[in-house]
């Protein structure tokens, strides 16, 4: 978690759950395989120079270690806070985004998971007004924490209600 | 049972079209039936003569063609007819709209008046002549959101929108509504030359003049071709606008803006007070000696996302040209309380000119007691003003460049549309107070 004063209050910023960075980097391994059959097949097809091989590989390789460390710092980028009337949620390293949601203007919460987050034991928390730019996620929540980050919010935005 | 119109009803008491409509229906498709007919048979050498062998080919061929284009048209009003007999509608015991229609496959519709968003009555040049109209009741939700009752007599559609207007809003009474005042009448020398002077109509014209110039002066004419594109599109676009928005009137109505325009279709719009969600004042520079804008709004339920067509565009603009005075006014019959003087603009430092060079001095944010405003822009301005009742979030964002600068943006989220509420490149600190400031207000300023 970054310490951006720009961007931090002084309020109580949760963390994302650690695991988040294995799930994500996993998608990363999975998108390597087929990069590294590229490789050895241009290494065995006889007319192609290996010279060819070496590049894509290298390039495969740096980029590949690019990202695990870039998913790394993003994932520790993610915080949210909840206040009294509004829930604050930032994210990015290089292109950094802070989003406040009144509770009275939620529509509605969605909690999701894919499969591989499944897998890891996270989930996402999405925050929904009646704009289409708000955007105000949180990925990497422990299913019992997004349960209850969820169930907290709806009560809110219940007793906070106004909106349109 | 609640009575729609005064037009012919069946056995059942429901409502039926006008008898006329399956021969308007079919006259309308006539000149596309032409057209076709033309475009088929012509290119490929057809043989006219050989059915009137004592007529000239030219007589023949508008013979031939008109003689084929009737009889495809009767038989289209022939499937008219059945799909007229089809078609009925009226008020069930729970106060819903019905529309039964469908010939091999029998569908009815159930509209529930609370959910209504508009009632429009249109009027397609075809239509007009015979003063006949379209109503279309707009429905909220995303997909085949529209009832269509193709035709009415005018009469007719002006009591039918009446009376389900007033259903919609719970009052059964009778409320004269053909009197509203008029707010403004758009001159056509105005819009004509409003849509002349926009930034982008300016510089493909002048683009095809150099083009011009450059090809008369070097005598390569290979670059016409590329000139009537950049002179005939924009030359299309500004003829279908003025033919668009002609006559362009607002009047006054109780339930909130009521426009009218259109030289071939007259079309007919509410914009209802109290969903109007964000305005845009639209300033291009050579608009800016008749102190001109344009207005667009955000209004809830009519989201334009990204494939935004151009009936979306249409529904959210609310004034095509107009006196910045006029359309504050106007403004301020859908939005009676936001701020537009007396802000107090926090302008975007200096050091911002590494940013955006341009727009640095027209980047500014402020608010009032109700409302929250930014400008940006510097060739075509905007003002873009949303009521702190009706901001959805906020959020600020800061880019590498803008971080090196110490600079932010905000951004007010508001619901979809051709607004958005942003100010750009301020100082990352005033950008930071005014966000945790701005989420305090929008629980504050209501009364909207």
């Amino acid at each position: 978690m970054n310490t951006d004063s720009a961007f931090y209050s002084n309020d109580d910023w949760v963390p994302v759950s650690e695991k988040l960075i294995s799930a994500r980097r996993l998608v990363v391994v999975l998108a390597a395989i087929p990069v590294i059959g590229i490789v050895i097949a241009l290494w065995l097809i006889p007319p192609v120079p290996n010279l060819i091989a070496w590049i894509v590989g290298a390039v495969g390789l740096v980029s590949f270690i690019w990202l695990w460390w870039l998913i790394g710092r993003r994932v520790r980028s993610y915080a949210y806070c909840e206040r009294e009337s509004d829930l604050l949620v930032t994210s990015g390293i290089l292109f950094r985004r802070l989003v406040i949601v009144p509770y009275g203007r939620m529509q509605l919460v969605d909690v999701t998971a894919g499969p591989i987050d499944r897998a890891f034991g996270v989930t996402t928390v999405q925050i929904h007004t009646a704009a289409a730019t708000t955007d105000a996620a949180i990925p990497g929540l422990v299913p019992e924490i997004a349960a209850a980050v969820r169930d907290r919010l709806a009560k809110r935005g219940e007793s906070r209600a106004a909106g349109l | 049972m609640i009575t729609l119109g005064s037009g012919l009803t069946d056995s059942q008491g429901h409502r039926k079209l006008s008898p006329v409509s399956p021969l308007l229906s079919a006259a309308s498709v006539l000149p596309a039936i032409i057209g076709f007919a033309f475009a088929i048979s012509v290119p490929s050498g057809f043989n006219f003569t050989q059915y009137f062998p004592a007529l000239r080919p030219f007589v023949a061929a508008v013979l031939v063609i008109g003689l084929a284009s009737l009889a495809l048209s009767i038989l289209v009003a022939l499937f008219q007819i059945l799909g007229w007999r089809a078609f009925s509608f009226w008020v069930d015991q729970d106060g819903d709209l019905r529309v039964r229609s469908g010939v091999l496959i029998r569908n009815e519709r159930r509209v529930q008046l609370s959910r209504i968003q508009a009632v429009d009555v249109v009027q397609p040049l075809i239509a007009r002549i015979f003063s006949m109209a379209v109503l279309v009741v707009e429905v909220a939700g995303q997909k085949d959101s529209r009832v269509t009752f193709r035709f009415l007599s005018l009469t007719d559609a002006t009591e039918i929108r009446q009376t389900l207007l007033n259903l919609a809003a719970g009052t059964k009474t009778e409320s004269a509504e053909t009197d509203s005042p008029i707010l403004f009448r758009l001159p056509s020398r105005d819009l004509a030359l409003g849509l002349l002077l926009r930034t982008s109509t300016v510089l493909l014209f002048s683009a095809t003049i150099s083009i011009l110039i450059f090809s008369y002066l070097t005598e390569g004419w290979a670059g016409i071709t590329f000139a009537l594109v950049t002179g005939g599109v924009p030359f299309l676009i500004v003829i279908i606008e003025f033919i668009t928005y002609y006559g362009f009137t607002v009047y006054d109505s109780p339930d909130g803006l009521r426009l009218r325009y259109g030289l071939l279709k007259t079309e007919n719009r509410t914009v209802p007070e109290g969903r109007v969600q964000a305005i845009d004042f639209i300033e291009p520079l050579l608009w800016r000696r008749h102190s001109w804008t344009r207005v667009t709004i955000n209004i809830a339920g009519v989201g334009s996302s990204s494939q935004g067509s151009s009936g979306k565009n249409k529904e959210t603009l609310l004034l095509p040209v107009a006196t910045r005075s006029l359309a504050e006014t106007i403004v301020f019959r859908v939005l009676p309380n936001i701020d537009l003087t007396g802000i107090d603009w926090k302008v975007a430092p200096n050091r911002a000119v590494k940013r955006s060079p341009i727009q640095l001095r027209n980047l500014a944010m402020g608010w009032g007691p109700n409302s929250f405003a930014a400008r940006r822009g510097r060739i075509t301005r905007h003002l873009t003003v949303i009521p702190h009742a009706r901001t959805q979030s906020v959020h600020m964002t800061q880019g590498p460049w803008e971080r090196a600068l110490n600079l932010a943006s905000l951004h007010v989220d508001t619901t979809p549309g051709p607004v958005s509420v942003v100010a750009l490149h301020l100082d990352a600190d005033e950008v930071r107070e005014a966000l945790y400031g701005q989420v305090g207000r929008v629980y504050q300023g209501g009364g909207i």
